[in-house]
């Protein structure tokens, strides 16, 4: 036997700490976590009901932009921003960007199911992460009705809390909104399970670059432009008969 | 932040969930007690906004921001239990801006053999059948009809029509229930209706008077 075999080390990629984090990626980006997210389609409920979307392209077409075009300009930006706040204790400017966050949904259905979600998100964060000082303060702003609780930033915050990296709560973020628009075309019929993973595939590379793009820029260069995505959610807050939320 | 009394009404589509609240709704106003109602309706707005039009509109039993409709995905069940987060959201805003409520009425619908409610959500639960899906249904149990704190089996008018022996049921819901209570209803007529309406004052709001009765008072 070789006499150097003994000192051969087996590489450890993750320690301890790395994994549990990896572990809190999973279980806040898991469908299970609830934050009611199943209920929401953004729009793509009303253009199924008026036809105007037929195959994987189209839904794919959908996530892009709403990604370029909406959330990645202005949620993640907003939530890199919230992210770097609470990790620097600097309370008062996250409850600046939770308002910011609030006044930009201009659609009722949106802005009332990002808020919704987020303060159950932080209800339920704070049910098993305890001491995290600015996770606390964000809920107990919340019941004072002194912060709004909007998903992006409420998002941040619990990931900060689980010691996720910042670019990893993006990606989240992102794939949660992407699934949730799959899964709804999967539930009103539009597509088929293997195709709904493709989608999820195809979506991985916007999601990259997103995250390349907008995790460093300031809240000063938030933007979002998508006016037919507005009247499209502002159509489905119309709808006499629906399923979805948004 | 207060917590108002709630309790979850679920059943099969069709099987007089809705009808079952426009029934109970003013008797548990002629008590003086004030309700709120959530319907997790699957696809349409079209019970919570029969309800709103009856209770609310023409009888003035509620307000009408009172009666609220809640899209649920198509997961009635998931809404309701796995992940209740929308239905929690609502009622802590209603419980925050409505405090005079003396309960809120949550109604999904769900088939017998995976509806329940989360404890979390619903304080007491109410699961209601019709004799129209046959006389086995009792014996064939599953979470709805054995979990719940009381079963309520509807349109008994039904049962010669199509074959269903009240008797038959009587005996396997005892059985399948055990110590736990069911009723026969008629809700056309209102028939047993009353019974459903004592259950709930008693074991949800333990015979309390109305908040608005004890305010007057004090």
């Amino acid at each position: 036997m070789n006499k150097y075999l003994f000192h051969i080390q087996v590489p450890i990629y993750m320690n301890i700490e790395d994994i549990e984090q990896e572990l809190g990626v999973m279980q806040l980006s898991d469908s299970f976590f609830p934050t009611g997210m199943f209920a929401t389609s953004n729009g793509l409920e009303f253009l199924f009901t008026e036809k105007k979307i037929h195959c994987v392209k189209d839904i794919a077409d959908i996530i892009k932009t709403n990604i370029i075009q909406q959330i990645g300009p202005s949620d993640c930006i907003a939530l890199a921003n919230a992210f770097d706040s609470a990790n620097n204790n600097d309370y008062e400017e996250i409850i600046n960007i939770d308002a910011i966050v609030f006044a930009t949904k201009a659609i009722k259905e949106i802005r009332d199911a990002s808020v919704r979600s987020g303060i159950q998100l932080v209800k339920c964060v704070s049910e098993f992460v305890s001491g995290d000082e600015v996770l606390n303060k964000y809920k107990e702003s919340i019941t004072k009705n002194k912060a709004h609780g909007v998903f992006p930033v409420a998002f941040a915050i619990c990931c900060n809390g689980l010691k996720i990296k910042k670019e990893k709560c993006m990606m989240m973020m992102m794939y949660g909104f992407t699934v949730s628009i799959v899964g709804a075309a999967l539930r009103l019929g539009l597509i088929q399970h293997f195709e709904a993973q493709k989608i999820i595939h195809m979506t991985k590379p916007i999601i990259s670059q997103t995250i390349k793009e907008n995790s460093k820029k300031s809240l000063s260069e938030m933007w979002q432009f998508a006016p037919q995505t507005d009247i499209i959610q502002m159509s489905h807050e119309k709808m006499d008969s629906k399923m979805f939320i948004t | 932040m207060i917590h108002i009394p709630r309790i979850g009404i679920g059943g099969p589509v069709g099987s007089g969930k809705s009808m079952l609240i426009e029934r109970i709704v003013p008797m548990l106003a002629e008590k003086g007690y004030s309700v709120s109602i959530i319907s997790n309706d699957v696809i349409s707005k079209e019970d919570a906004d029969r309800m709103r039009v009856n209770l609310a509109t023409k009888r003035g039993l509620l307000p009408e921001n009172l009666v609220i409709g809640l899209a649920t995905g198509g997961c009635p069940h998931t809404a309701v239990r796995e992940d209740p987060s929308m239905n929690l959201a609502v009622i802590e805003e209603m419980e925050s801006k409505h405090s005079e409520l003396d309960l809120i009425i949550i109604e999904s619908g769900g088939d017998n053999i995976m509806t329940t409610f989360s404890p979390i959500l619903a304080d007491y639960f109410i699961y209601i059948i019709d004799v129209a899906g046959g006389d086995k249904y009792p014996r064939k149990g599953g979470l709805g009809i054995e979990s719940c704190d009381l079963l309520v089996i509807n349109k008994i008018d039904l049962a010669n029509i199509v074959g269903a022996d009240l008797g038959v049921m009587k005996r396997d819901a005892k059985k399948i229930r055990k110590e736990k209570p069911f009723e026969f209803i008629n809700c056309k007529t209102d028939e047993g209706v009353l019974k459903v309406t004592e259950h709930i004052v008693h074991d949800v709001l333990f015979d309390s008077r109305p908040k608005s009765v004890i305010s007057q008072k004090v």
